[in-house]
């Protein structure tokens, strides 16, 4: 996030676009309903009409994964209507002139046809945020999870940059971070390109600095494999993985494909606070400390850094991630992992991170940090990019709408849009076995309007036999006008129900993120017989 | 409460809530070594005393009877079998050893979670990038 969750009662104009905020990042939604109250304007672009669709002044039901084609018409009607701000155009971005001239056929008339909804909606979402001295962006993975999720970021980036909505409170570009700690995962370089604190790995000052201190001479520069690559890999190029707290096989797409890889390979070592399906198919799997049982540190989705605290002992004989991890590498010779603390390993991290040079464990205490904080008497940075860009100044992106990697057909003629839910989380290892919120949510569902129920015979509550060109799963259905006629919603959360054995469509090329949002499928009632023809 | 019905005296131990990313502060209250309640933090800097269903009741998985216990090897059988520490380490290290001299340096991967903390995650890139020189780590934010 550019700017602090503490700003999210703050804009005049906030702009929700793929964030299911309400039941994804409930506490995060109060400070927008406060926005609300105070008098705020809420513009919500979602296939799905979620809660927040019901908050909102312009909603707009776009079909799955047209989001470029309403952001190009949106920049459209802010250039037509003058509501650019050319003092900031002028000092702090590059590239305007190119993005204008991009911008004349993209009128909203033509994004209508594409998004499937009303000129006049696009319009006055445009004027708003347009209008607004204080407009601000909300997106998830609604956003990224999409063939074209750099060209969907990028086209929200330059709305943002032809309306100086950036690095003032009450503004800014702000994604919500999934998952306790996977901005954390990303700050400490477990990330292909970047080493900590996102030095790249194409810097060879950086792959110096590196290799010195990990005392390790071979260090690459630039060479890297995401996960996706290395999934691909499995049993050829890559033949032994280490994974740590993530139940690949249930939350990955294309479920039969990731299977498959981590069967393949050599040597797989598996370490969680469960024996996950993933877990099940390892040669060694390690138990680790949970939540309670660990000191530690995490970043939140607006980069404060705050500490984690055990206030039970481990069940069994389970041991911090970090203390598994260092074993390992001692007894493979490597050097440089005689941690005897968390507060060690954390202290390492900040040594070798700009952005974390000015922390330390005793300093996060409180909590207080976001960061950049580069040196001990700096303040942290709640507002990013108050001055100027990271690199100087804002580019502006000339970007095209891309159709989805699948689209419906006669033979897959359903849109199924694949998410989260309020009471699940994830795979289910940690709610799934919380009584309460089971008694809540016990079991899924495939949510569909119910016109489209009756074309399909089925009633409400029965069951149904939903395939893509990946593979086939049983799912009950529920009539809902949450969901648009035409397009079909479940969650990942229920291994009983393996959505992603049917998704895994497609990859943005440049994230190599699937698009977990759009899988076209076909729908029968069980009664009649499966057809696999099209399986392929 | 139900911790109010039962003996003993109840400590507060400040800490971050383990689901999403908004990083709400809690306290975990426990007795003797279990956790009896969640309470969210007033003065939290991220949720200023809210708190979701999620952060405030979901917390049964902790102290579950399926937490992994102990170290698990695949034997002979073809099943896991619990074991000891060093058994499982020697064996998970052993398995990476023989990899990295039958394919070399760019044939191990390691998948860091976004659930665990910043010393699981430095660790993990650590492992990678100063055992094999490499950059083949990632962790759960592509899926």
């Amino acid at each position: 996030m550019s700017n602090p969750l503490a700003d999210m009662d703050k804009p005049e104009v906030i702009f929700a676009i793929g964030t299911n905020m309400t039941e994804c990042h409930p506490v995060a939604a109060t400070g927008l309903k406060k926005a609300l109250a105070k008098g705020a304007k809420l513009i919500v672009a979602d296939p799905r009409r979620i809660r927040l669709a019901e908050l909102a002044d312009v909603y707009l039901p776009i079909r799955v994964g047209s989001d470029v084609a309403l952001l190009l018409a949106m920049a459209h009607v802010i250039a037509r209507e003058g509501l650019v701000d050319k003092e900031f155009i002028a000092t702090r971005t590059t590239g305007f002139d190119a993005f204008l001239g991009h911008l004349n056929d993209f009128t909203p008339e033509w994004a209508s046809s594409i998004c499937e909804v009303p000129a006049a909606d696009i319009e006055q979402a445009a004027l708003f945020y347009g209008q607004a001295e204080r407009g601000a962006i909300y997106y998830t993975l609604g956003i990224t999870e999409h063939i074209c999720g750099v060209d969907n970021v990028q086209s929200l980036c330059n709305l943002v940059l032809m309306t100086g909505n950036i690095g003032r409170e009450g503004t800014g570009i702000n994604p919500m971070r999934g998952q306790n700690n996977i901005q954390g995962a990303g700050d400490c370089g477990a990330v292909p390109q970047n080493f900590p604190g996102f030095q790249p790995i194409t810097d060879p000052e950086n792959v110096k600095k590196f290799a010195q201190v990990y005392q390790q001479p071979l260090m690459d520069t630039g060479d890297y494999a995401t996960k996706v690559d290395a999934l691909n890999r499995c049993g050829n190029e890559i033949r032994a993985i280490l994974i740590d707290g993530e139940n690949t096989v249930v939350t990955d797409p294309d479920r039969n494909h990731c299977e498959h890889a981590l069967k393949s390979l050599d040597h797989l070592v598996v370490i969680d606070i469960f024996l996950t399906e993933t877990g099940q198919l390892a040669d060694v799997v390690l138990p680790a400390t949970g939540f309670g049982e660990t000191d530690g540190v995490q970043a939140n989705t607006e980069r404060r850094v705050q500490r984690l605290r055990a206030a039970v002992p481990p069940q069994g004989e389970a041991k911090p991630d970090w203390w598994i991890i260092a074993q390992i590498a001692q007894r493979m010779g490597t050097p440089g992992f005689e941690f005897t603390s968390a507060k060690e390993v954390f202290n390492e991290l900040c040594s070798l991170s700009p952005i974390y040079a000015g922390l330390d464990w005793d300093r996060i205490d409180k909590g207080e940090y976001q960061w950049p904080v580069p040196h001990k008497d700096h303040p942290g940075t709640p507002i990013l990019h108050e001055k100027e860009f990271k690199n100087g100044k804002g580019v502006f992106k000339v970007i095209g709408y891309r159709d989805p990697a699948e689209v419906i057909d006669d033979n897959f003629p359903f849109w199924l849009t694949t998410g989260r839910r309020l009471e699940a989380y994830h795979s289910r290892t940690q709610t799934g076995r919380s009584e309460g919120i089971d008694y809540l949510l016990s079991e899924e569902t495939l949510e569909i309007h119910p016109d489209d129920l009756a074309r399909l015979e089925v009633a409400d509550g029965e069951t149904v036999r939903m395939a893509s060109r990946r593979g086939e799963i049983e799912i009950k259905v529920e009539a809902t006008t949450r969901s648009p006629r035409g397009t079909v919603f479940t969650s990942f959360s229920f291994a009983e129900v393996a959505v992603n054995e049917l998704t895994g469509s497609g990859y943005d090329p440049v994230t190599q993120t699937a698009e977990l949002k759009v899988c076209p499928v076909r729908l029968t009632p069980l009664t009649l017989p499966a057809t696999t023809a099209d399986r392929n | 409460m139900r911790a109010a019905k039962s003996p003993g005296e109840v400590k507060k131990t400040r800490t971050i809530c383990p689901y999403c990313g908004v990083g709400c502060s809690v306290d975990i209250l426990s007795k003797e070594d279990r956790i009896v309640g969640i309470h969210p933090a007033m003065d939290g800097p991220a949720n200023k005393g809210a708190l979701c269903v999620k952060g405030q009741f979901a917390y049964d998985f902790v102290q579950h009877t399926d937490r992994l216990k102990k170290p698990l090897v695949r034997g002979d059988d073809g099943q896991l079998h619990e074991t000891d520490w060093d058994t499982a380490l020697d064996r998970a290290a052993d398995g990476f050893k023989k990899v990295l001299e039958e394919h070399g340096r760019y044939a191990t991967y390691g998948i860091a979670s976004g659930r665990a903390p910043h010393e699981a995650a430095y660790s993990m890139q650590k492992f990678i990038r100063a055992t094999y020189g490499t950059h083949r780590i990632d962790n759960c934010s592509r899926a």
